[in-house]
């Protein structure tokens, strides 16, 4: 059962279970976002809005806003911008990378597909490519909040599952609340929506029940 | 101009037929824009209020960052046809002053630290007024943050106390306000006591001031619970029993 | 908040959608989103309105003071509109002076007013040559999700019908209501790969390259135009747009203006 908690809301005597989104005053645990209490070895607080900050290990979609040698300088949803540098490109063989010749690789309004290698303490934001790290072609991405994202994946990628398998799509969700579809402009409009669905009504029951019906009668009608 | 006495108590009523240590009525709505991060439309009797918040995001221009915090910045406005007499747009000193106030109201709640180097906007519109809007503005502000996500220890609420007709009141309205001997608008964390915005102007002797104050840190709590409940009813409908 | 299609991939979206003969939020060409008018909410103000349409919230006030009139139009009242899009409304917004887009809208929904002699300046004379009716429209957008224009000059007009003069306040004498001969109504369309689309939201504008808003009366007359955008238009559909926005004029006046 959820239980949604304000900023304040004092959650528990024991300050040794205190964890994410939550802080002890006076030995007292008390949640400090606006989101839903998560009370399992850890007291949590989860919250319902705010931006993403990046942390170590993360998957992001990024988009190359910058050229700044010897650095491609990324936007990641996130109220700090991101980089990646020249040898993440030149890595496995001989090539270098000069500084006039970096828009070959990625140009500006470039998608990436990257994992956060480190975060320092003034917030600057490394980033290292996945191997398949170019987004292209034919496809469609979109942007929900950060922390709707666990919605879309489900309990274990049930939703997920279902969306795949429903919509005949190939979809990636990055941790920063990008999604890229790609499938035909029938099969990405159909996700596009349900993932709509998902995001503005993440926090509702049955959710799961209600996008597989959805699905289900768009098959339909389309007989 | 002189100003004409108003006798503002009659038969130990107040003119809009309150009692001493009664607030207006108050309404608050959570969500009410679509562009902002967080938003909050705030009714205390007449006077009316939205507050948003943007961000964090990215503080331009640089030199203005923190490298150790978040910088918040308030700005409050009034529309030009909030007020009797049409207002000029446009900031002015008053304005300025109370953008100010209302800030350090609401920055010792929020957990700057976890994001260094970005700005958080609180853009607080003063739609109609009939005093205390910038008790509302805070008001609305503190649930503006916490509806935006924003690392709080708290919220913020406020209210002003004055002086008509000899009498400590609660919450005066615009009348009261003209034609009364002081006005003195607080802001506190109601869980822990701690007051965050003082202001005073008039007369009060000092047993005046400390029933006062008292009688705001009360209403202070009232208001704390309607805020509360506010943000928890955005939620609460759609949610039901839950899904595991 | 919620669903965003980032900007670059989000034209291609609205572009291909357009093609095939769909918009983003699934309305057809020529139809509005819902459109809610709700007069009266600022007692404060002589008039005002809250006109929502879609997610674009405007509010508009009107506030009449005694002052000086013109030297060219001494027994005329005066109007004065402003618009302030204030950083609530967007995260595009700034604070600060009116930019030039504020300006446009205050000009755009000045001009259908004035053109149309909605109001009756000759009635709003106090004394000649030195004290007639000041007539301040206000426009303070709350929540931009496009289409300002159609929003504030319904705000505008809705303001006015319901505005009275505060003769009292003043101390001064005769009729308090506002004479108001007419009703204009803005309409604007965007042009979008050769089609036209009518109240365009925040997506359809970014997409577009030319819009234009069509201001007409009661009549059936045009009393303000403005193209905008770094567009063309064809003469064909500048026909279109015309009809389009007499035909949606006339509509949104029998819903929203009659009282």
């Amino acid at each position: 059962m959820y239980k949604v908690v304000i900023p304040g809301d004092f959650l528990s005597e024991e300050a040794n279970r205190a964890g994410e989104g939550t802080y002890v005053d006076d030995g007292k645990v008390y949640a400090m976002k606006y989101g839903i209490m998560d009370d399992k070895e850890e007291i949590k607080v989860v919250g319902l809005a705010g931006k993403y900050v990046p942390s170590k290990g993360d998957i992001v979609i990024g988009k190359i806003v910058e050229i700044s040698f010897p650095y491609w300088i990324v936007d990641i949803a996130s109220p700090y911008e991101a980089r990646l540098h020249i040898s993440e490109l030149a890595k496995g063989d001989e090539r270098r990378i000069e500084f006039g010749s970096m828009n070959k690789y990625l140009y500006l309004g470039d998608l990436i597909v990257a994992k956060v290698l480190n975060v320092d303490a003034m917030m600057r934001v490394d980033l290292a490519l996945k191997d398949e790290f170019k987004i292209g072609g034919r496809g469609r991405l979109i942007e929900i909040s950060h922390t709707k994202v666990p919605r879309v994946i489900g309990r274990s990628g049930s939703m997920i599952k279902m969306l795949k398998e429903k919509c005949n799509c190939f979809i990636f969700i990055a941790k920063n609340g990008r999604i890229w579809i790609k499938g035909s402009d029938d099969e990405m409009n159909r996700a596009s929506q349900v993932v709509l669905m998902i995001a503005n009504e993440a926090h509702t029951s049955g959710l799961t029940d209600r996008v597989g019906d959805f699905l289900d009668s768009f098959k339909k009608r389309r007989g | 101009m002189m100003k004409e006495e108003i006798q503002l108590i009659k038969e130990g009523k107040r003119l809009d037929g309150r009692g001493f240590e009664e607030l207006r009525p108050i309404k608050i709505e959570v969500g009410v824009l679509k562009r902002a991060d967080g938003s909050c439309y705030f009714e205390l009797g007449n006077n009316k209020v939205i507050a948003a918040v943007y961000g964090p995001r990215e503080m331009h221009p640089r030199h203005f960052q923190d490298a150790k915090m978040a910088v918040i910045k308030y700005r409050y406005n009034m529309a030009p046809f909030s007020v009797d007499d049409r207002k000029r747009p446009g900031p002015d000193r008053r304005s300025v002053e109370i953008s100010k106030v209302s800030r350090e109201a609401l920055d010792p709640v929020i957990l700057k630290e976890y994001y260094p180097k970005t700005a958080i906007d609180v853009y607080v519109e003063v739609l109609q007024s009939d005093a205390g809007t910038r008790t509302a503005g805070i008001n609305a502000a503190s649930v503006a943050l916490a509806a935006a996500g924003i690392p709080m220890k708290d919220l913020v609420s406020s209210v002003a106390v004055g002086k008509i007709d000899g009498e400590v009141v609660l919450d005066l309205n615009a009348v009261e306000d003209n034609y009364g001997e002081g006005d003195m608008p607080v802001a506190m964390v109601a869980r822990t006591n701690t007051i965050t915005m003082l202001q005073m102007d008039g007369r009060f002797s000092q047993e005046e001031f400390e029933r006062g104050l008292k009688l705001a840190a009360s209403a202070c709590r009232t208001i704390y619970e309607l805020q509360r409940t506010a943000l928890l009813e955005r939620y609460s409908e759609s949610m039901g029993e839950g899904e595991a | 908040m919620g669903f965003e299609i980032m900007e670059d991939i989000r034209k291609d979206y609205v572009y291909d959608l357009i093609e095939s003969g769909k918009r983003v939020d699934g309305r057809g060409f020529r139809e509005y989103r819902e459109i809610s008018v709700e007069r009266d909410v600022i007692t404060r103000a002589e008039g005002s309105a809250l006109v929502k349409i879609g997610e674009t919230v405007i509010l508009v006030g009107v506030k009449l003071e005694p002052g000086e009139p013109f030297a060219d139009a001494p027994n005329e009242g005066v109007i004065m509109t402003n618009a302030e899009l204030v950083p609530m409304a967007s995260p595009d917004f700034e604070p600060g002076p009116p930019d030039e887009n504020s300006v446009e809208l205050a000009r755009v929904v000045d001009r259908g007013i004035r053109g149309s002699k909605t109001i009756e300046l000759e009635k709003l004379c106090i004394e000649g040559g030195e004290k007639v009716w000041m007539v301040f429209i206000d426009i303070h957008v709350l929540d931009n999700d496009g289409n300002l224009v159609d929003a504030a000059a319904l705000g505008a007009i809705a303001s006015l019908l319901n505005a009275h003069m505060p003769t009292e306040k003043y101390g001064l004498s005769g009729d308090d209501t506002l004479p108001i001969r007419d009703t204009p109504v803005a309409v604007t369309t965007v042009e979008i790969g050769g089609n036209i689309l009518a109240d365009p939201n925040l997506y359809e504008e970014t997409a577009a390259t030319s819009k234009l808003t069509v201001i007409s009366n009661a009549d059936g007359t045009l009393s303000g135009m403005q193209k905008s955008g770094s567009g063309g238009l064809k003469e064909e559909e500048i026909a279109e747009m015309v009809e389009i926005g007499i035909e949606k004029a006339g509509e949104i006046r029998r819903k929203y203006l009659v009282t």
